[in-house]
């Protein structure tokens, strides 16, 4: 029986390894499943007016809590 | 006869090179790859394939067990991609040779086992002796247990061998059959040929069948490990 002559054997179970191994899941790692895409609230969305984003010297010194 | 009937079943080589490797790397080379949210057919149809299989195969497990998903996927789209492809005339199916299998079988049945043996040990040791059996049994059925682990691996490998070969053999005998009795009787030729379209069927079912039953054994290996 051709199965059985041994002298094959390495290279088989080497390109097996490398196929299963490597290779297939290489390639079916590469689907993608992305989530049913769903809507964002609005309110998420809401941004920053400029003078809130950033503390700007807008208080005068006098009206600054005393230390 | 006998030469001619396995001469199918040699390994490919041309010329002293072993093109049996650009054979065994054909099937990853089908499946395709694409950043698209929606792609082609072709790349959709694998994507579905694979969805099926992950939800049909992955959800007994533990999380842990979970984490062998990838391995699994392309464990049963490798068995029954050359299944099928070994259908066609004249092709080499990596799978009807016993060191393919054994190269699978083996390690995934191993990595199983250990991981069981690492994990939960006590578990692992307390498979080898059924719930409840006669204490003069003990050692016996622990031999036996022992004997029915190990030979795991060599039944995977041996039943995906001997299932594709025989189906190769079989059309083989009864086309070769059909052929010469298109000359002598044509009734009788119909007959066998009506056999081979059956068998041609049968060997669909069974390319994806056996790849099935493969990677549900393994998967059951693993769920008892985890």
């Amino acid at each position: 029986m051709p199965q059985l002559d041994t002298s094959t054997w390495f290279i088989t179970v080497l390109s097996t390894i490398i196929t299963l191994f490597t290779l297939m899941q290489l390639k079916i790692s590469l689907h993608i499943f992305p989530q049913t895409p769903s809507a964002k609230s609005i309110e998420l969305m809401k941004t920053d007016n400029p003078w809130e984003s950033k503390w700007t010297k807008i208080y005068s010194p006098l009206s600054l809590p005393q230390q | 006869m006998n030469e001619n009937l396995f001469a199918s079943f040699v390994t490919p080589t041309m010329m002293g090179l072993p093109i049996v490797i650009l054979i065994i790397m054909l099937p990853p080379m089908l499946l395709t790859s694409s950043k698209r949210l929606i792609s082609n057919r072709f790349h959709s149809f694998q994507q579905w394939l694979i969805k099926l299989i992950i939800k049909q195969m992955m959800l007994i497990h533990s999380p842990k067990g979970r984490t062998w998903s990838l391995m699994l996927v392309s464990l049963i789209m490798f068995i029954g991609s050359t299944n099928l492809l070994g259908l066609l005339p004249h092709t080499f199916t990596p799978t009807t040779q016993l060191s393919t299998n054994l190269c699978m079988a083996i390690p995934l049945w191993a990595g199983a086992v250990i991981l069981g043996f690492r994990h939960k040990l006590k578990a692992s040791l307390a498979h080898f002796l059924p719930q409840g059996t006669p204490i003069s049994l003990i050692p016996m059925l622990i031999i036996i247990e022992t004997i029915s682990l190990f030979i795991q691996p060599m039944a995977l490998a041996v039943r995906l061998t001997a299932n594709i070969t025989a189906g190769h053999l079989l059309i083989h005998l009864i086309g070769g059959a059909t052929l010469v009795l298109t000359s002598i009787s044509p009734p009788t030729a119909t007959i066998t040929f009506i056999i081979l379209a059956l068998l041609t069927i049968l060997e669909f079912a069974v390319a994806l069948i056996q790849a099935y039953v493969f990677t549900l054994l393994v998967s059951l290996y693993l769920h008892d490990n985890t």
